[in-house]
């Protein structure tokens, strides 16, 4: 785990070959395209009762904005290197119960629940808000699609290392991964995005994404996997500011 | 009156999956849906579908592993399967044709009717 989530890569534009990052990056992005495309098309030509049209609408908002986000985390990650990011003390499990709201729509269309555990102690990360909503947001949605459906995805934050580390984990509860499918998340986790699925429905572009987001935070990306599912975590340092105090 | 013939639908995209049913059952085809490998081919030995709409990359499972048990058994090797996905560049094709997949459609490119099309074109 420690090697690969240590992996620190430059911008897209620094990968030793743009070609799979790029097939990576349009594979994704042609998923929610498509459906997109089927539904306007099932719109235009199907005739659907006015709840099912309500349906079909609500979902082509949830699937666009879904590929908006990947656009948006595309064009951030070119701009790391760009700057510096201002790294800033994060309340943790606030910032867990504002990705769980923002997602509780896509939930809960997909008949899913997306929650936040742990108890009400602050845990106070150094980070930075916007990268670290972008990293829980990516797991969170990937979780969304292996998670069973009776079961809850759970976003946490902990604190270990004595208190020097902050983790924020999403775990999905749904069928084991297979060994061979999980030696190759392992493998190319935060590294470059493969032209094939790592793990099937992706590319691996999103952990690469959170990968590289997380090395701008001085934090790494990890995952672990579990009898009934996995826990995809970004570790970060933890904030000192409240024993200053 | 002619009982309905009935697709089996293995799409991890769920609402790709609803679509295709609402397609499929406007045409008149009994629709079941499977969510992953393992649940297509307990859906598969349970219900015995006329025709299978098939996703290449599944949970568990992939498409290639599916189509290889399905031909490994007499009884469900002549079911027509329909290949439906957004992986058409990467798919070996012409080897396809050995495990019973009839036709091939892209997800980007195809049209509500060509679903039906390539359905009817293998049950009718």
């Amino acid at each position: 785990m420690k090697g690969s989530s240590e992996v620190r890569l430059g911008s897209a534009g620094e990968i030793g070959s743009e070609q799979p990052f790029l097939v990576a990056a349009a594979h994704e992005l042609k998923a929610p395209l498509a459906l997109i495309r089927q539904l306007s098309l099932g719109l235009e030509q199907g005739s659907y009762s006015s709840d099912e049209r309500l349906r079909m609408i609500h979902q082509i908002i949830l699937t666009s904005e879904r590929g908006l986000r990947l656009t948006s985390d595309l064009t951030r990650t070119t701009r790391l290197d760009d700057s510096l990011f201002a790294l800033e003390t994060i309340n943790s499990r606030q910032l867990c119960e504002e990705v769980a709201h923002e997602l509780t729509p896509l939930y809960k269309a997909q008949n899913r629940e997306l929650r936040v555990e742990g108890g009400r102690r602050q845990i106070l990360a150094v980070g930075n808000r916007d990268l670290l909503r972008r990293i829980l947001t990516n797991f969170s949605d990937n979780a969304l699609y292996y998670a069973g459906e009776a079961s809850p995805v759970v976003i946490k934050a902990s604190s270990f290392a004595g208190g020097e580390r902050v983790r924020v984990g999403v775990r999905d509860y749904g069928p084991a991964v297979p060994s061979d499918v999980w030696h190759r998340v392992k493998k190319h986790l935060g590294t470059a995005p493969q032209a094939l699925q790592s793990r099937p429905a992706s590319s691996g572009l999103g952990l690469y994404l959170s990968g590289q987001f997380a090395g701008a935070m001085q934090g790494s990306i990890g995952a672990t996997r579990h009898r009934d599912g996995a826990t995809f975590y970004v570790d970060l340092l933890a904030s000192k500011q409240l024993k200053l105090l | 009156m002619n009982k309905p013939f009935s697709v089996l639908i293995i799409e991890d995209d769920t609402w790709f999956a609803q679509q295709q049913t609402r397609i499929l059952e406007t045409a008149g085809f009994i629709v079941r849906h499977a969510v992953d490998g393992l649940a297509g081919i307990e859906a598969i030995d349970t219900s015995t579908p006329d025709a299978v709409i098939l996703d290449i990359f599944l949970p568990g499972p992939n498409a290639l592993v599916l189509l290889h048990e399905m031909q490994s058994h007499a009884d469900l090797a002549s079911i027509p399967v329909v290949i439906c996905t957004n992986s058409v560049a990467v798919l070996p094709q012409t080897s396809l044709t050995a495990y019973g997949v009839k036709a091939v459609l892209d997800k980007a490119t195809m049209r509500p009717h060509d679903l039906v099309a390539a359905i009817k074109r293998e049950l009718i």
